[in-house]
């Protein structure tokens, strides 16, 4: 177990020593191509670690979790990681990893601590687990320091509601949604039914709520009028019924939480679609 | 949108933001030459790798055609064991059975006109059975001698419904007048739309990655001209032999092999205009403009090299002409070089000094910008070179990606100045495995895409170029072989660039 850093001085130290390979002595060729921070409070914890293991090797990045814990005494409690991953002819690449504790008082201002951490000139994107608290301190500075916001509604209760809060930061910051993402395969099945669709009065879905919510908002948007949408639970998307009658399932296997963050990490600009859709889930 | 406008009419709003994927129409894809090394190596695997990523149409269907004999179950069997062992992608029965459902083989001779019926009798069968719709892609993957019979006899076939389409894979002729001769017969039966020559680096991501660099980004395109440019420098470098491959080399030596398509194609790529769009006929009429352009270079600035003995990664290897079908007297070049002008508004004066060569020291293909250097350094120079030029390199394989090489202060006191570099390397930055060439280049070919193919002025330039080259060559015997395997290439080349104050990147 590393022993915690306190200081921000004291993370940069563990990093560029972990830099340094023990055995040649040689620096290892850091690459990033983005800082990607993860707002993970501790329920979160486990899930969280468990996607970011996939993402590392694809996405070569300094990655900063913070863990909130403001019961705790204040202050912060680190630790600084590198990873290397074989490029082939006998070279490596690293990549690095940032776990944060903030502890009491500093839990409310996560902006402080990750600024001096950012690696200058390249993108950064913020994963905030479950639902934002909008309007709030910690999340708004954290929202106003990175360039996009990855969510997932569908770790969200209380669904549509949330979705008005969202649109509100829409102009603040270029946002993913990981449920959205996980409509994309329906998305087209449902378009092929075009013109037939043009018309639909409601919708039936099997799958999350935010599936539900986010296919119903996007077909209202698009197609400029009301859907009626009646929704069953299921842990993923398996059905979709258009007035009744049941849409073509898309081929293919759903993708895994990995690769649909990784999937957001590639994308940069603004989704006019989704965030059309979110107006009107 | 108006109210009145029927549906069917108006724009799906539905697309908008999607990113749907191109799928071809069903067809049938005819490999002449199902027996050689390109289908098992490149063909099958990377049609393997269009079926693990759903990129093939559901209708679809292949058939193998060759001399050997061979039944349907062991060209299956035997494609498989290909599948498994050159593709970049983990094996899925599931994924092969599909594939392997569609899968049947003939065995003829091409010139056979009853096996050419037998073919057509085939393909007919497939379109009731699979629902192929007429449509057919011919891969050409056989001996240059073949071409025209084969065109010859599918045009004469050619069915009535759907489309067709035919790959042929280089050398597309020998020389000028021969690809001629042979756009004339593919003009007998062929439109050009449905012709794809195929120069497997133009699939390359990196080689696509150029126009990217160029065209994409604010920075370079203003600098990329003689104003800036000092030099280009052009390497397709390989440390292999002729593979056995003796009675094709002989008659085609590096300059055929390789300078006439590809090294003449990264030219092109490097050199061009801006395309209006990034639609065939926008991006080959730029590089035909460039092939255009190109000044014949005189014997001075044409460098010939044959290998001898030597060693390669420290393992003896044998001279060119003591390889297996190699005469003992060749004097077929496995090294070639040249400086070449491309005499245009944009590159006037600016040599491109291109290399290609067989068992050089080590396999790799750049693209080497070398910019002009600072005018004057304000700083007490200790290198007698003085400042060193920045560098822009493309690294097309391996190690695939750009650097750009600049002066940094070295820390401490003083102004001591170190090169140092900028890269950027497609493997940590997008850890995802990079398409290979052939898979890009078959599913274009399936939708109908020829952008990334060579047209018949543009080959035809390149044999114009070439054949100017080579026509002093009759009647010179160089001192053959005159570099040993695992060096650089002969002295003469680095006699090419020390007559003009340069040297060859050797990184």
């Amino acid at each position: 177990m590393a022993t915690a850093l306190g200081t921000i001085s004291a993370i940069d130290r563990e990093l560029a020593e972990r830099r340094v390979d023990p055995q040649t002595g040689e620096p290892i060729q850091r690459t990033s191509v983005m800082t990607h921070i993860a707002w993970v409070p501790t329920q979160w914890v486990e899930a969280a670690e468990d996607v970011l293991t996939g993402l590392a090797d694809r996405h070569p990045s300094r990655t900063i979790v913070l863990v909130p814990d403001p019961e705790a005494e204040d202050g912060i409690e680190a630790t600084a990681e590198v990873a290397q991953f074989p490029l082939g002819n006998g070279r490596q690449v690293c990549v690095e990893t940032i776990r944060v504790r903030l502890n009491g008082s500093r839990a409310e201002v996560p902006a402080s601590v990750v600024e001096p951490l950012l690696l200058p000139d390249l993108p950064v994107f913020l994963r905030w687990r479950g639902v934002p608290p909008f309007g709030e301190g910690p999340f708004d500075q954290l929202v106003d320091v990175v360039d996009r916001l990855i969510v997932d509604s569908t770790e969200w209760p209380g669904l549509p509601g949330p979705y008005v809060h969202l649109a509100g930061i829409f102009d603040r910051v270029v946002v993913s949604d990981i449920a959205w993402a996980r409509t994309s395969r329906w998305r087209p099945q449902l378009a092929s039914l075009w013109p037939g669709i043009a018309d639909v009065k409601a919708i039936e879905v099997e799958g999350t709520e935010a599936q539900a919510n986010l296919l119903a908002g996007w077909l209202r948007s698009r197609l400029r009028h009301d859907v009626e949408l009646q929704h069953t639970q299921s842990d993923r998307l398996v059905g979709v019924k258009v007035d009744g009658e049941p849409a073509p399932f898309p081929p293919g296997d759903p993708p895994d939480p990995a690769d649909l963050l990784s999937d957001e990490l590639d994308r940069f600009t603004r989704d006019r679609v989704y965030e059309d859709a979110v107006r009107a889930a | 949108m108006t109210a009145t406008e029927p549906k069917q009419q108006q724009e799906n709003p539905l697309l908008e933001g999607l990113q749907l994927q191109r799928t071809p129409d069903p067809c049938v894809l005819v490999i002449f030459g199902a027996s050689g090394d390109l289908t098992r190596r490149k063909l099958f695997p990377a049609l393997y790798s269009l079926a693990v990523r759903r990129l093939l149409p559901e209708k679809f269907a292949v058939v193998g055609v060759s001399r050997s004999a061979e039944s349907d179950d062991e060209f299956r069997e035997r494609m498989k064991h290909a599948v498994q062992e050159f593709g970049r992608d983990e094996f899925k029965e599931d994924v092969w059975n599909w594939l392997a459902d569609g899968m049947c083989y003939v065995a003829t001779d091409f010139a056979d006109e009853a096996g050419e019926d037998h073919i057509s009798a085939v393909l007919n069968g497939l379109d009731r059975s699979r629902g192929t719709a007429g449509n057919r892609v011919y891969y050409l993957a056989v001996p240059p001698d073949a071409i025209s019979t084969l065109l010859h006899e599918i045009g004469e076939r050619r069915s009535a419904e759907g489309w067709t389409r035919i790959i042929i894979e280089k050398p597309f002729g020998h020389d000028l007048e021969s690809a001629q001769e042979l756009n004339e017969e593919i003009k007998r039966h062929f439109s050009e739309k449905e012709i794809f020559r195929i120069d497997h680096y133009l699939g390359k991501e990196t080689v696509q990655n150029l126009l990217a660099l160029r065209f994409a980004n604010g920075i370079f395109e203003p600098i990329w001209n003689r104003q800036f440019v000092d030099h280009v420098q052009i390497t397709v470098a390989e440390s292999i032999g002729i593979e056995g491959r003796s009675a094709f080399y002989e008659r085609a030596g590096a300059i055929r092999d390789v300078f006439q398509n590809h090294l003449l194609q990264l030219l092109a790529l490097t050199a061009m205009e801006p395309p209006i769009d990034f639609s065939a006929d926008s991006v080959r009429n730029e590089k035909v403009k460039v092939l255009r352009a190109l000044h014949t270079p005189g014997p001075k600035n044409v460098v010939r090299g044959q290998y001898g003995r030597g060693y390669i990664e420290g393992e003896e290897v044998p001279g060119y002409r003591e390889e297996p079908g190699v005469a003992p007297e060749s004097m077929t070049e496995t090294y070639v070089a040249a400086k070449l002008y491309v005499d245009n508004w944009r590159w006037a004066d600016t040599p491109f000094y291109v290399r290609a060569g067989k068992r050089l020291a080590r396999r790799e293909t750049t693209i080497a910008i070398e910019f002009k250097r600072a005018p004057h350094p304000p700083f007490e120079i200790v290198d007698e070179e003085g400042l060193r030029p920045n560098v822009l390199v493309c690294h097309i394989q391996p190690d695939e990606g750009v650097s750009l090489e600049f002066l940094a202060k070295v820390p401490g006191q003083g102004m001591m100045l170190r090169a140092v570099h900028m890269d950027f390397l497609y493997g940590p930055t997008f850890r995802m495995g990079i398409p290979e060439a052939y898979e890009r280049l078959l599913l274009d070919c399936f939708l109908g895409d020829a952008t990334l193919f060579t047209r018949a002025d543009e080959v035809e330039e390149q044999w114009s170029l070439v054949d100017a080259i080579v026509a002093p060559w009759r009647r010179d015997r160089p001192s053959f072989p005159n570099y040993a395997a695992g060096t650089w290439g002969p002295a003469g080349s680095d006699e090419l660039m020390k007559r003009d104050g340069r040297t060859w990147r050797r990184r």
